[in-house]
């Protein structure tokens, strides 16, 4: 039967697999016949997600700001298991602060994982010993505020608008070698990473939420299928695209 | 101590604050200073309070007792 979005043969890393926009990812890129590598720090949450894929799947428990420790271990699964097509940089963490609380060492450690980290993957991606040559695709993970501008999110919002100067640029630099580079960015998806942020703020706040999204809030599923369809040969000629799945957030 | 009386006269832009202080009398006081607070909380003190534990505690004194027992 023809599927275009089959990704049978293919095999992508999946950067923050353990939980929320991560897990749904790797479930449905699975499901559509990829061989994965699934990276977090939460080990456990790996294995979890790990049990839940329904094809082959590797699980990498690293610490992305450790960039020497990542290489090494991408390295060494890669030659024993197969050279990858690209990957899914969903791995990231939220930095609610005003400015007049920005903290340096915490800003410095949310670029590093947020963007820093995304860019040390393509390096290590594009790489001849790493990239299988092919179909290559490397999908990075911004914001609606790596869009437009929202208070206290200043730190968060220069992490990921970061991502749509990597994206473009190495979209130019990479074109060359056959890899599409691509960065999506989700409104907010029911995750425990909105929970988390939701907590700091009064009981109206989830009545806005759903006001900025004329489609309501999203499912992690909502932004993992955009990600499917970049990755998927469908996607073949984009690249260099800041797609935005966010339920009309931005639109306004 | 010191340090977080220095650290709330930063937040409250005010250039020294008393224990007795009433929060929400700053005029920096708003929705952002609030957030400032829990920022400020969650890395000095590695502990979460909600805006509304900040408005409840009334001084800053009160806000020191609730960072201190939560």
């Amino acid at each position: 039967m023809y599927n275009p979005i089959s990704l049978i043969g293919k095999k992508y890393i999946i950067t923050g697999a353990s939980s929320g926009i991560g897990k749904a990812t790797s479930l449905l890129l699975s499901r559509l016949g990829a061989t994965l590598i699934l990276l977090d720090l939460n080990e456990k949450g790996l294995l979890e997600t790990a049990e839940m894929c329904e094809n082959t799947t590797i699980v990498l428990s690293v610490d992305l700001l450790d960039t020497k420790e990542l290489k090494t271990k991408i390295v060494s699964i890669v030659s024993e298991s197969g050279k990858v097509n690209g990957f899914v940089h969903l791995a990231g963490r939220p930095y609610l602060s005003p400015l007049k609380s920005l903290n340096e060492n915490v800003l410095l450690d949310v670029l590093k994982l947020n963007s820093i980290a995304g860019l040390e993957l393509a390096k290590i991606c594009s790489h001849k010993s790493v990239f299988s040559g092919e179909s290559g695709a490397f999908v990075f993970i911004s914001s609606v505020y790596g869009c437009v501008g929202s208070a206290a999110n200043v730190g968060y919002a220069m992490s990921k608008s970061a991502l749509h100067g990597v994206t473009k640029s190495l979209a130019i630099e990479l074109a060359p070698k056959g890899i599409r580079v691509n960065c999506v960015a989700p409104g907010f998806v029911k995750t425990n990473m909105l929970e988390s942020i939701s907590g700091s703020f009064n009981s109206d706040y989830d009545e806005l939420l759903n006001k900025l999204h004329p489609l309501g809030l999203g499912e992690a599923a909502d932004v993992a299928n955009a990600i499917a369809f970049l990755v998927s040969d469908m996607g073949k000629w984009i690249t260099g695209s800041i797609l935005n799945v966010d339920g009309g957030f931005t639109a306004q | 101590m010191e340090d977080f009386l220095e650290k709330m006269a930063e937040l409250f832009e005010e250039d020294t604050v008393q224990l007795t202080d009433i929060i929400v009398d700053f005029d920096a006081w708003d929705s952002l200073t609030s957030l400032s607070i829990i920022a400020y909380v969650g890395e000095e003190f590695q502990k979460t309070i909600s805006a509304a534990q900040i408005v409840e505690a009334e001084t800053i004194g009160g806000l020191y007792e609730l960072i201190k027992n939560s």
